[in-house]
């Protein structure tokens, strides 16, 4: 009889007493969960709206954020997108406050570590929008200067421009997730350095003629000019 | 903006006058000494009497201009048929205060007119070659005798010269506005002491107004705020030799920049404009020699075709598929059958200032990407003139200007369409 109470009954009662521990925090995590998408999915609605209203499409079309998203398969309209992203960060972060209700230290601390990284993650996620943005308007700005400037090589500049700043802004960001660190530091200086090494050598050494005559041009002020007075 | 502590001193040792001739320089010290002289001749022999200022406001030349136009002076009054130098004409030459560019200039000029109340001032450009003492006259009794707050130039120039004025400024103004001002952007003016004032009321004086931009302000402000406005006939205008390292693109962006800022403005004073009027012509008339003016036409051509060839996914942001096909047309021609029609560059001039309106991409860069189909027309107008007289240059300028009002519909439906 005794025997029977120890192995069976004792280890039973041990087990409902823990699931009588544990319902109220599964309860919580099903209350938080449903919050969470709730909330989410106000804020999405809200914030899509708030987005229609300040003409943030239009917004995204002139960055050519729009276009590249479009090429990349992604047609909906950048306010849906923005406010699907919220919405999702916000399920993320009521997720992470279900399961730290669940009180599971397995998992409590693979969530420490999670968060810990989350906002290096956005970081780098800012790093590199803004670099594309940035690479975008200054390639652009290339472009037409090197086209004003009557160069024939000008979209090639262009593309060089936006390029080496949207790199730029990756190899931060990665640098900013920790991801290789060094090797990516130092594969950006060799590449970076080897263009402009291979241009230096293709304009000193097979193109010496043309930069001397275009150095004498620029510093004699000579050439073909008309005398146009535009103003 | 507060003058310097020099130019304050100045003005407490005038303290009043009835006339100012400003004139803004930057490193002119070979051209400015005949400027000045031309100034000083034309008040002595039409002025005599009133108590005149001559203000150089200067951008801090390094060449020694302050020292000639301190220095420059007419030794033989009566060589200029004068009997005796005008006792009461006083100098002013000094460094202007802000932004370095011909709108500060201008800024201190009209700061110091205001100062010493006068009743007209003139501002004339420092390179000119051309001035006489007659082109004193000409920008001031208008205002002292004829009651005009506003006097533009009007010169003789050659075909090829002004090319901005001719398919840009002076077309989109006169369309705009209403009046036929031809050198909206001449450089060398006359107005009153009440619109001097007016400028100064003006709080732009951090934007491109106080760099190339000032020109094209001060006749639309004019204009558009209902001063008087006529013009005065000066004869050639022949400056010193561009700087062969002015960049166009620049100069081409900073007035189209105030030139569409003002079209913003002042949106309720030319929406209800149809048509436009002959605005009162001063002065005798005549024709002048021009030097010629040596055109590249090779490589303005070139340099649209670079633009067609790179821009082109720009400027499909802002102009209609006809327009832009109609670029691509001109750009697969020969040189000797290139050509841009008018009614092409009215709508591309129409659709820029509905994109920088709209902002439909970053303004810079909008402005900026115009400089190649500006060359591009150039060198069309170039080829298409190439035989012309001047009066039948004036008639190919005066068809565009009536096409430019004809299409003004265009501007309006699409200007009130807001994304």
């Amino acid at each position: 009889m005794r025997f029977l109470e120890r192995a069976v009954t004792d280890p039973l009662e041990r087990f409902l007493d823990k699931v009588l521990i544990f319902l109220p925090n599964l309860l919580s995590f099903i209350v938080i969960l449903l919050m969470g998408i709730v909330i989410a999915w106000i804020l999405k609605k809200i914030c899509a709206r708030l987005f229609r209203a300040i003409n943030l499409d239009k917004m995204f079309e002139r960055t050519g954020t729009s276009g590249v998203l479009a090429k990349g398969g992604i047609a909906d309209p950048s306010s849906v997108l923005l406010s699907r992203v919220i919405a999702w960060i916000t399920m993320l972060v009521f997720v992470i406050i279900a399961f730290r209700a669940l009180d599971a230290p397995a998992f409590a601390q693979f969530l420490d570590r999670f968060l810990l990284y989350i906002p290096q993650v956005l970081v780098a996620a800012f790093i590199v929008v803004i670099g594309y943005l940035m690479g975008v308007f200054f390639g652009r700005a290339a472009l037409i200067a090197s086209v004003n400037a009557g160069m024939r090589t000008a979209g090639l500049v262009g593309r060089f421009v936006k390029f080496t700043v949207f790199i730029l802004a990756c190899t931060m960001a990665l640098e900013q997730l920790g991801i290789g660190k060094d090797t990516v530091l130092v594969a950006f200086a060799i590449v970076f350095g080897g263009v402009v090494l291979a241009f230096a050598l293709a304009f000193g050494l097979g193109g010496s003629n043309a930069a001397k005559s275009f150095l004498e041009k620029r510093m004699k002020g000579e050439g073909d000019n008309d005398d146009i007075s535009h103003l | 903006m507060t003058l310097t502590k020099e130019i304050e001193n100045k003005i407490k040792e005038v303290k009043k006058a009835d006339i100012l001739v400003g004139i803004p320089s930057y490193n002119n010290a070979h051209t400015i000494g005949h400027v000045v002289r031309a100034v000083q001749a034309g008040l002595a022999k039409y002025f005599q009497g009133r108590k005149s200022v001559l203000v150089n406001s200067d951008g801090g030349s390094t060449d020694g201009t302050l020292e000639v136009v301190r220095s420059a002076t007419i030794d033989d009054f009566q060589s200029i048929m004068v009997s005796e130098s005008n006792q009461s004409f006083f100098k002013i030459a000094a460094p202007y205060p802000g932004v370095p560019g011909k709108g500060s200039a201008f800024r201190t000029i009209f700061e110091i007119a205001r100062a010493l109340d006068v009743k007209a001032c003139a501002v004339v450009d420092s390179d000119l070659r051309s001035i006489t003492p007659e082109w004193v006259e000409l920008l001031l009794k208008p205002v002292l005798d004829g009651g005009f707050d506003y006097v533009a130039p009007l010169y003789q120039r050659h075909k090829y010269d002004g090319t901005i004025t001719n398919s840009i400024v002076y077309p989109l103004t006169r369309a705009l506005y209403g009046k036929r001002v031809r050198q909206p952007i001449g450089g060398d003016f006359g107005f009153s002491n009440k619109l001097a004032r007016f400028y100064l009321t003006k709080d732009v004086w951090q934007t491109d107004v106080a760099r190339f931009g000032i020109d094209i302000w001060m006749t639309t402000t004019a204009i558009a705020n209902g001063f008087n406005i006529c013009q005065s006939f000066l004869g050639a205008k022949i400056h010193d030799p561009k700087d062969p390292g002015a960049d166009l693109s620049a100069m081409l962006f900073q007035v189209l920049s105030t030139t569409f800022d003002l079209v913003e403005t002042y949106s309720d004073a030319w929406s209800s404009v149809k048509g436009s009027e002959p605005v009162q012509t001063f002065g005798f008339v005549y024709d002048v020699g021009l030097e010629p003016v040596h055109v590249n036409l090779d490589r303005m051509i070139d340099q649209f075709r670079l633009g067609v060839k790179e821009l082109s996914h720009l400027w499909q942001a802002v102009l209609s598929r006809e327009a832009l096909k109609a670029l691509r047309k001109a750009s697969s021609n020969m040189n000797d059958e290139f050509r841009i029609p008018e009614e092409t560059w009215v709508e591309i001039v129409y659709s820029f200032a509905v994109a920088s309106h709209k902002n439909v991409i970053n303004r810079e860069h909008l402005l900026r990407s115009l400089t190649p189909l500006y060359l591009g027309r150039t060198a069309s107008f170039v080829i298409d003139t190439s035989e012309s007289s001047a009066p039948e240059v004036e008639e190919k300028i005066e068809v565009l200007c009536k096409l430019f009002e004809e299409k003004k519909s265009f501007l309006l439906q699409h200007w009130a369409n807001k994304p």
